[in-house]
């Protein structure tokens, strides 16, 4: 009895230190401690010196952490086995031991911002498997590397994002696409596609046109933004009973009607007028050109020869807001362009026909406004009269924060069980997941489609911290586009199309326009306003030849030469005092001993990624030059000049240099001028 | 006698699978080691983040494609280095190219045509740009001795 006792008692001491040993045990096999032990091996070799290789041999086995109270209180255990992640000197050791590549945050920032919220996983987790949220029911598993930008977008707002290059190609393809027009996004409530308005459809277009654009844009210009909607024949039919009903004001009617029955023009000096006015500045001719406005290769084919009269002699008529300038061109002159249009740039393969105009009924104009509101074209393109309408498509908000249990796959059985596959498979063939899905299709290649993704994965309900997010650039202070007759100039020449003045204004220019007056001579500006030349003949965009009169280009000149200043920059490096010609020679020397000719012209020989500096003393401010030649990248952030390090002597030695480089050293104007024809 | 065997028995057998899971813990980790995380497939962000500094600086002169034949590469005298060529991803360490990109050709025995950058793009602009560069005429692998 009591050997029975006895054994039942050590049997169950046994069992009981069994247990007992059960949970040291399984903490003594964790993974991590291998990880550990073999980083202390691989790294003793790696570091940088003795010291630094004892301190990591002695390196105590136990879970490390980066907490992070102020950040949502994040914990991220990640660092227990990724031991070198801020070792510099670990660059080269396999993972999970190497350093972190270097990037703006990295290393400094490892313990403001952890590793989780860049990397997404499971940062409490000390197990590969569970930390890189592998495991069911995680919803966030590691971010796949190709999206690896898409967190940077959780804090910095802006469409462009310094080192993210594909996050920030995201963006602008969002924009560009008007994404913002059907989804709400959070920071996007204003947003307003530039989409032409359709109030003129009638007067511009053939209904067999309209019928083959909707059909597929792609087809009729390659660069067209707007997508494939599939759109069945009867609806068709109804959408463009519904576009033609549509009337602009009586007196633009009048106008257009006006313009048709003006006599033709000649298209041969229409060409010259066409390529002397960089039309391609803005406008794409078979792809080729800026791609900010609509490709014109076959507009002969699309608008009715009435409009463009009327169009090119008064755009804003059509479109307050139209980013086209109105050229000063003569009766004439526009008759000989629009004979140009409808003769050359035409769809060569299509059929003459003459189409009767289109009367639609009222029953079909109705259906055709359900139809326009249905597939939320409104989104787009303004059209009045439709009342208030709420954006189409579901909020891209928190888009990020999805769980894959969430979403719906439909048919799409093939695909990856995860939301970057779901998104990508929704930008690329959105109609695949179900019948009658309104998402239209956009033809993103491979590149795009990743980029969109990345962004949409930056897109999450929470907001950082304030401490958390970047300084916004502010540009205080600067002057905005003025008032009166120089604004109304502005305006009418549409110069915040391309150039910057200030916080506003597009970049389709290199040349901002904000401190002009500091940088250039009135007398040049006046000059180059009424018969601008090529300055950059690297870049296809140029400066429109406006046929400016000169009392506008002088208004325009005198304006920007007293009041667009920087008060940093003086007007004449040499405080009246003229180099002398000893100066002169030793800049010469400074010239081209750096390498300034392998980008600028100086007679006929040099580069032409810069202007050509052969009459720089006619057009630039010495004071300006010596700015530049300071700090190139202090006038515009991206100048490709690059900063030389030049000291105040050799400074003050190549600003004479290059300010007398004037008319009479160089070769004359006509041979630039001549340049600028393509 | 026969149960104290059986306890003893129970004991090494219990201290035998404790040892056991001990050494395959140890080999399969170490094994697990080795395995290397997936590579990127496209390019990897340095080198993206390189491409877009290389595009915008680099490309008017040495080509879009790295080849020596930018726009502005035929009024370059020596013309721009083509750097697709297999023999010059060869030639060069990562640390070759950071020198003559930070301070410029002349810096290193060449043409001042090719200007210093180093005051122009920060150090790692330029560690991105060596990336990308590894990236022209078929990816090759960055070498050691890394800037």
């Amino acid at each position: 009895m009591t050997d029975r006792l006895r054994l039942v008692f050590s049997l169950s001491s046994v069992l009981f230190l069994i247990v007992l040993a059960v949970s040291p045990v399984k903490n003594a096999f964790r993974e991590y401690h291998a990880y550990q032990h073999d980083f202390r091996r691989l790294a003793a070799d790696h570091a940088p010196t003795a010291r630094a290789a004892k301190a990591i041999a002695s390196r105590p086995d136990r879970i490390e952490q980066i907490w992070i109270p102020q950040f949502g209180n994040r914990v991220d255990r990640c660092i227990t086995c990724h031991q070198g992640v801020s070792e510099p000197s670990m660059t080269s050791l396999p993972l999970p031991y190497s350093a972190h590549i270097t990037t703006a945050h990295t290393p400094a920032d490892f313990d403001r911002f952890g590793c989780v919220f860049c990397h997404g996983g499971q940062g409490l987790a000390t197990s590969a498997k569970e930390a890189h949220g592998k495991s069911r029911h995680w919803p966030s598993p590691l971010l796949p590397a190709a999206f690896v930008e898409a967190p940077c977008g959780r804090c910095h707002y802006d469409t462009n994002v310094p080192e993210a290059p594909r996050l920030s190609k995201g963006r602008h393809l969002m924009e560009r696409y008007g994404c913002y027009a059907c989804h709400p996004v959070r920071g996007y409530e204003a947003f307003a596609a530039d989409a032409p308005s359709l109030a003129t459809t009638s007067m511009k277009l053939r209904p067999s046109w309209v019928r083959s654009w909707l059909r597929d844009p792609r087809a009729i210009d390659s660069n067209a933004r707007m997508p494939l909607f599939r759109i069945d024949p009867a609806e068709g039919d109804a959408l463009i009973g519904f576009l033609f009903s549509l009337r602009p004001s009586d007196a633009l009617v009048a106008a257009v009607e006006q313009a048709s029955a003006e006599p033709p023009g000649d298209a041969g000096n229409g060409e010259v007028l066409f390529r002397e006015s960089r039309c391609i500045s803005c406008h794409t001719v078979e792809g080729k050109g800026n791609d900010s406005a609509p490709e014109l290769s076959k507009v002969g084919s699309k608008a009715a020869r009435g409009w463009l009269l009327q169009f090119l002699k008064d755009p804003q008529s059509f479109n307050p807001s139209t980013r086209m300038p109105a050229y000063g061109f003569s009766a004439g002159e526009v008759r000989d362009i629009v004979a140009y249009l409808t003769e050359e740039l035409r769809d060569f393969d299509e059929p003459a026909s003459q189409e009767p105009p289109l009367h639609p009924s009222e029953r079909l104009v109705e259906q055709g406004r359900r139809v326009f509101i249905k597939l939320g074209c409104f989104g787009c393109h303004q059209v009045e009269g439709l009342g208030q309408q709420e954006k189409i498509a579901p909020e891209l908000t928190a888009i990020a924060d999805k769980k894959v249990s969430s979403l719906d796959f439909g048919r799409r059985d093939d695909l990856p069980r995860t939301l970057a596959a779901w998104l990508e498979a929704k930008l690329t063939a959105p109609s695949s997941f179900a019948p009658g899905l309104k998402m239209p299709t956009f033809s993103f290649d491979q590149d795009d489609t990743a980029a969109i993704v990345t962004n949409l994965l930056s897109l999450t309900a929470e907001v950082v911290a304030p401490e958390y997010q970047p300084a916004q650039s502010t540009s205080a202070g600067l002057p905005s586009p003025p008032a009166g007759e120089v604004g109304r100039l502005i305006s009418h020449y549409r110069c915040l199309t391309c150039h910057i003045i200030g916080a506003s204004g597009g970049d389709i220019s290199t040349a901002p326009l904000t401190f002009e007056g500091s940088k250039v001579k009135r007398d040049w500006l006046a000059r180059y306003l009424m018969v601008p030349y090529t300055l950059r003949g690297i870049l296809p965009e140029r400066m429109p030849y406006f046929r400016m009169s000169q009392e506008e280009a002088e208004r325009i000149a005198a304006y920007m030469s007293d009041v667009f200043l920087d008060d940093r920059i003086r007007a004449d490096a040499f405080d009246g005092k003229p180099p002398t010609t000893d100066e002169v020679a030793i800049g010469e020397r400074l010239y081209y001993r750096i390498g300034c000719n392998s980008c600028h012209m100086i007679g006929t020989t040099g580069g032409y990624v810069g202007p050509p500096l052969s009459e720089a003393g006619d057009r630039l401010k010495s004071g300006w030059v010596a700015y530049w030649l300071e700090n190139p990248q202090r006038w515009r952030k991206d100048v490709l000049c690059p900063n030389y390090g030049l000291d105040r002597e050799q400074i003050q030695s190549l600003t004479a240099f290059i300010s007398t480089r004037q008319k009479t050293a160089g070769p004359a104007g006509p041979a630039a001028r001549s340049e600028g024809a393509p | 006698m026969k149960k104290r065997l059986l306890l003893a028995a129970v004991c090494i057998l219990a201290a035998g699978v404790v040892i056991l899971a001990l050494v395959r813990g140890r080999t399969r980790m170490a094994t697990a080691v080795k395995v290397k995380s997936g590579a990127e497939g496209a390019m990897p962000y340095m080198a993206r983040l390189g491409s877009q500094t290389y595009h915008h600086y680099c490309a008017t002169c040495h080509g879009q494609e790295g080849r020596g034949d930018g726009f502005n590469a035929f009024n370059c005298e020596p013309r721009p280095r083509d750097l697709a060529t297999p023999a010059f991803q060869k030639a060069k360490q990562d640390r070759d190219l950071y020198d003559a990109i930070e301070n410029g050709g002349r810096s290193v025995g060449y043409s001042a045509a090719m200007p210093p950058w180093g005051k122009t793009l920060s150090p790692r602009q330029i560690q991105a740009l060596v990336a990308y560069i590894r990236q022209l005429g078929g990816g090759s692998q960055p070498r050691s001795g890394g800037a």
